[in-house]
């Protein structure tokens, strides 16, 4: 299959001399660009299009977008391909959410409680993908359709107490954008700092650019695996809360419309599904993008049905252009 | 296959025994599957599960999946998975609904409607094939793509277009069972004939199991796969047409999930979606059947279908710890 083709060229990328090296910046300027593109065309179709009103749009919808990216992008880059199961582990997060927040407990408490459903959720994933042997998309479809399933049985309807704190969470905000949009836009910083510095980041690199080798220096497959399943659900946690602050009522099958853009956002910004690549930072740009395209489609004049087109095709356009770089070995 | 070994090749005898193949090749552990479901059923239900009214209520919902399973199974034999074709389906049926309402000539509606789809097929094949984007991820995005279509085709909620002809013959009875069902069946003879028996199915096979080796014996690995995807693109334009003659109408929700019914399935049946090569069309048949009659029993039973997907879920995930066990790739 064309991930594992693509594992096998993708550790022999450095190879390859490059004649404008822009320093791994070139993904970047591209979608800064497009994505810059993309506003001035809308602004200059509709000059309305340009205002506070639509910043807000954008930054809520990048706000959960762009936490569960951070979470399918460490799946991703530690060569654990993709985390189908995040909409099942954001929902169960946001249940206990909920539940908690009925029975009036703080913010912390609820924040700390996500986190730790999350977790707990990627635990399983893990668990079955470590002990099992089995490849994380086929574990992560299946615990989705299972968890979903069992979702669906325990509740229909459910949204956090209005007047609650978390409920005032998702309707505060700081120096002009939403309250939740900062977590989001300060972790991907903080990640994307911190994974090509630190020892743990490294290894998680290293493991998803070429298993073999990093085995050979004696880093645990098994043990990264765990990690990066784990944080990746804490990270599920944490947008959970973002969504349970700022959603609606919602339904098991609420959070199924955000995996495509999560995927999209990650490939496009530069996170190879073959592992071991890209930059956290670039996810800014690329859920900024994705997130723009919504709001930008409704100024056009586009029914929302045509934003489903458009997000489709990105996605086809974007993996394209992701196995056409590893086919061509250059970054 | 092409023979480019120099020489003679070295004589290595193949014991065939197809007794033994029977009771450990890929088709037997689903065959016991579906035993195991049609007692279940006896036991659990009665003599009713297995009655002619019974069977031809399950096959009437199987003529879709059987449909869509025989073809896009030789994608998946291929190595190159297709997600969109529940949407695939859903867009011909809106497609399809549309054309008739127009007062569009049946024929002639079915073969645009056939082409619009494989020319949307093109569209994943192109960047697979063509471009080497990962298979999950491109057709999920054309699976997201031809919903958005199927939502602008269907404008409402649902398109109603009963075409009586059409109704009489899709629902048509043979021997107290569906026609169709029959020629599903038909169908997934054929399909098992061709992955088999023919150099079309060996050199799908070839490409599936190792590209790269496949390529070396002269095998044009892009024409197979490209091929193999433009035939799951038809055969889910076909069954759409299909479902428009069952049921008169296309809804805006039709075909939603059918990839994973459909997969789960023919993983249970013995196909796999993350390594090409291995499968066999009358296992995936068996896997459909074998899901149909535990969803089948559950209802009969009246218990909530989620129970259901609960069940496909935690069957997937046995069938793939068995395609590994049975020799397929660790992970890791």
């Amino acid at each position: 299959m064309s991930l594992d083709r693509a594992i096998e060229s993708a550790p022999q990328t450095d190879a390859t001399p490059r004649r404008f090296n822009l320093g791994g910046w070139g993904t970047g300027l591209t979608l800064l660009a497009v994505w810059l593109l993309l506003i001035a065309a809308t602004g200059f179709y509709r000059a309305d299009f340009l205002s506070h009103q639509t910043m807000l749009a954008i930054a809520f919808t990048m706000s959960i977008v762009g936490v569960l990216a951070i979470g399918q992008g460490i799946v991703a880059m530690s060569g654990g391909f993709i985390d189908l199961s995040q909409p099942s582990g954001l929902i169960l997060s946001n249940l206990v959410i909920v539940r908690l927040a009925e029975a009036g407990m703080p913010l912390p408490v609820l924040i700390v409680a996500a986190v730790l459903t999350g977790m707990a959720w990627g635990f399983i994933n893990a668990s079955i993908i470590v002990f099992a042997k089995l490849n994380p998309v086929i574990v992560t479809l299946g615990t989705n359709f299972i968890g979903l399933a069992g979702l669906f049985l325990v509740f229909q309807l459910a949204q956090v107490p209005l007047g609650s704190d978390i409920h005032a969470l998702g309707r505060t905000s700081h120096l002009g954008l939403p309250a939740i949009w900062w977590p989001m836009a300060i972790l991907i910083l903080i990640v994307g700092f911190l994974v090509p510095r630190t020892r743990y980041g490294r290894r998680m690199i290293a493991v998803g650019g070429n298993r073999a080798a990093a085995q050979a220096r004696g880093i645990s497959l098994k043990a990264t695996r765990f990690a990066t399943f784990i944080a990746a659900g804490g990270f599920v946690g944490l947008a959970a809360v973002l969504f349970a602050s700022s959603a609606g009522p919602f339904n098991a099958s609420s959070a199924n419309s955000m995996q495509l853009n999560v995927i999209a956002a990650v490939i496009l910004a530069g996170i190879s599904l073959a592992g071991g690549r890209g930059s956290f930072w670039m996810l800014l740009l690329s859920v900024g993008f994705l997130s723009t395209i919504p709001t930008s489609l409704v100024f056009f004049g586009f029914a929302s049905d045509r934003q489903l087109i458009f997000q489709g095709l990105i996605l086809v356009v974007a993996v394209a252009i992701d196995g056409y770089r590893a086919r061509k070995g250059s970054p | 296959m092409t023979d480019t070994a120099a020489g003679p090749a070295p004589e290595y005898v193949i014991p065939h025994h197809p007794i033994r193949e029977a009771l450990t090749g890929s088709v037997a552990s689903i065959a016991f599957t579906f035993a195991v479901v049609v007692i279940v059923g006896l036991l659990w239900v009665g003599p009713k599960f297995v009655s002619f009214g019974n069977v031809s209520i399950m096959g009437t919902f199987l003529i879709l999946p059987l449909i869509v399973g025989a073809c896009s199974g030789f994608a998946l034999m291929a190595g190159v998975v297709d997600l969109s074709i529940g949407s695939m389906v859903g867009f011909s049926s809106a497609l399809f609904a549309l054309l008739l309402l127009n007062g569009w000539d049946v024929w002639l509606a079915g073969a645009v409607t056939i082409l619009v789809c494989l020319a949307m097929g093109s569209i994943t094949a192109a960047a697979v094939v063509g471009f080497g984007a990962d298979a999950i991820a491109a057709s999920l995005g054309m699976l997201t793509a031809l919903r958005g279509l199927t939502w602008f085709l269907v404008g409402g909620q649902a398109l109603f277009a009963f075409h009586p002809g059409l109704f009489a013959v899709v629902n048509q009875q043979v021997f107290g069972l569906p026609l169709f069902f029959l020629l599903a069946i038909l169908l997934t003879l054929i399909a098992t004939y061709v992955a088999t028996k023919t150099r079309l199915g060996r050199h799908v096979k070839a490409v599936g199991g190792d590209d790269r080796a496949a390529a070396r014996a002269g095998i044009s690995v892009k024409r197979i796969r490209t091929f193999a995807l433009l035939l799951s693109a038809l055969g889910a334009s076909i069954g759409g047409i299909i479902l428009v003659g069952q049921l008169g109408s296309a809804a805006l929700a039709t075909g939603t999930g059918l990839e994973f019914q459909v997969y789960a399935a023919l993983m249970i049946g013995g196909y796999s979606i993350l390594r090409g090569g291995v499968g066999n069309p009358i296992g995936g048949a068996l896997g459909l059947l074998a899901v149909a009659g535990v969803a089948n029993i559950l209802e009969l039973k009246a218990i909530s279908p989620y129970y259901v997907n609960i069940i496909i879920g935690l069957l997937l995930l046995a069938a793939v710890l068995l395609d590994r066990l049975r020799g397929g790739d660790a992970f890791e």
